[in-house]
């Protein structure tokens, strides 16, 4: 009995922090261009965001187009279709490790950073006092941080796509001496636009899901410095869990449909 | 001034505030004393509007607030500074950005005119030439001052004080109370809560005594202790227990 009440309240308490956050969102549509009135911190928000990630991305992206290409490469040299090394390397890249390792890193980077800075704030009242004084802490703090997400994750997804597009081209030759320049031709020619549709309208999604969400995180903490930590955590795990979940939805939707 | 009617208010389940009235006069000083837990923060935060209370009316300069949603309350809201109790200093910026903050978000000053106040505010609370530091190069009593400072930027009419001088040494306790008196000069209502008697009496000229969510008392100190409930005599009895007044009223 005593379980199944406590299974009960776990429920609701998680149905009200999705209606919370339901909310938050409605309001970030709302008031998506009051990023204006916020000009400065958008722009420091993006250069966190986006530079500052810049080697991580690369060193991320490079790795998983290393892995991809030696784990493909053995495979298809077994088939004697080591020629294809370049397009599977491409594709893989472009559709959906380039945008799943940005993804993931950008929820990890980008998410405990938003979570932390609110959360914080939360807990000594910075946040109580922009209400105090009349203003939306969505406006203030929340909108900087969706919008520099959304004009940051595409070029970084995109960065992460031909570093590791460049990682398997490298590998492929030196591992498996595969021409360099039929490689590069193979590359060039095997991107249509719906590969590069999809794998550009991934990290839209991603980058609006993973800033709101961790955002929703920090303005939820409350209690003290372990709360902030689990509040970290949980919006790192959700952000990845989203991310994971959606790119499943968009390669199945997106084979379905084009 | 401000005027609270039966407010009540329950947060996850349990009473914080139960039918709590309370009359604010203009230019006055007003505490709120109690241990903690007592409710004295819900208040303030009821009266900014952080909070909406079950049942009851907020009642500033007129207007019920409790009625009104955000924007609309917003003008009455803005007359409003508050110093809070762990002074919501924003920390990626200098003192001066600090203290100009809320007057940048008016929108309805020049920058001179916001230089001109915040030179001001900050020579107020004696915290001229650190206009560079951040909050975290600041002691306590000057993090305090410069919270105050920030709620003066926007010449409110009503200053909130959250527990001012809780974990400040004797001489920034001192400085911090002095200038809460001072503000009686600026025709500002200062409402304080607090849980330190010392201060209250040294500052308030209304003490209203929470306990349990309800208001126990409220008047002038000498109401105060006029009053027979037990709560009232434990509460002051560590600090008038020299006093011949209460000693008499404890041999009763």
């Amino acid at each position: 009995m005593i379980k199944n009440n406590s299974i009960v309240s776990s429920f609701k308490k998680r149905l009200a922090s999705l209606e919370d956050y339901t909310l938050l969102v409605v309001d970030i549509l709302k008031n998506i261009t009051s990023y204006k009135t916020s000009w400065s911190n958008t722009i420091q928000e993006m250069y966190s965001v986006g530079p500052q990630a810049l080697l991580l991305i690369i060193i991320g992206g490079l790795f998983a187009g290393v892995i991809l290409a030696t784990e493909g490469g053995h495979n298809l040299v077994t088939f004697g279709a080591i020629t294809v090394i370049g397009r599977t390397v491409t594709l893989g890249m472009i559709r959906e490790l380039g945008p799943i390792i940005a993804g993931l890193l950008l929820a990890s980077r980008t998410g405990a950073k938003n979570t932390s800075e609110i959360g914080a704030m939360q807990l000594s009242e910075q946040i109580d006092a922009l209400r105090a004084f009349g203003l939306s802490p969505t406006k203030k703090l929340v909108i900087p941080r969706v919008v520099s997400a959304l004009v940051m994750f595409l070029p970084l997804t995109l960065i992460a796509d031909i570093s590791g597009i460049i990682g398997g081209v490298f590998i492929s030759h030196l591992t498996f001496h595969v021409d360099l320049a039929y490689l590069i031709n193979s590359v060039m020619q095997c991107i249509k636009l719906k590969d590069l549709f999809v794998g550009c309208i991934k990290p839209v999604f991603f980058s609006f899901f993973i800033s709101s969400i961790s955002c929703y995180y920090g303005l939820s903490t409350s209690g003290g410095t372990t709360e902030l930590g689990k509040k970290a955590i949980n919006s790192v795990v959700m952000s990845s869990a989203v991310v994971l979940g959606l790119d499943v939805i968009f390669t199945k939707v997106i084979w379905e449909v084009l | 001034m401000i005027e609270l009617e039966n407010i009540s208010l329950a947060l996850t389940g349990r009473t914080i505030l139960d039918d709590v009235s309370l009359f604010i006069e203009k230019g006055t000083t007003s505490v709120i004393l109690g241990p903690s837990g007592a409710g004295k923060s819900t208040i303030l935060k009821v009266i900014l509007g952080l909070l909406k209370p079950d049942k009851g009316s907020v009642i500033i300069e007129g207007r019920n607030i409790v009625d009104e949603n955000g924007n609309d309350a917003l003008d009455v809201r803005r007359k409003i500074g508050m110093v809070f109790q762990a002074n919501a200093l924003f920390d990626s910026l200098t003192v001066e950005q600090n203290a100009a903050y809320f007057l940048k978000e008016s929108r309805n000053k020049t920058p001179r005119e916001i230089n001109t106040i915040v030179e001001e505010v900050l020579s107020f609370v004696n915290l001229s030439g650190t206009n560079k530091l951040y909050p975290d190069q600041l002691s306590g009593g000057m993090k305090k001052r410069l919270a105050i400072a920030r709620a003066l930027a926007v010449d409110p009419k009503i200053i909130l004080f959250d527990e001012p001088t809780t974990g400040l040494d004797p001489i920034n306790t001192k400085a911090v109370l002095n200038l809460i008196k001072s503000l009686k000069s600026r025709g500002t209502t200062s409402v304080i809560v607090t849980h330190i008697l010392n201060d209250a009496i040294a500052i308030g000229d209304v003490l209203t005594v929470i306990n349990d969510g309800k208001v126990t008392a409220s008047g002038n100190l000498k109401d105060i202790l006029n009053t027979k409930d037990q709560f009232i005599k434990d509460f002051f009895y560590e600090v008038f227990e020299d006093a011949s007044f209460f000693v008499n009223n404890k041999k009763e």
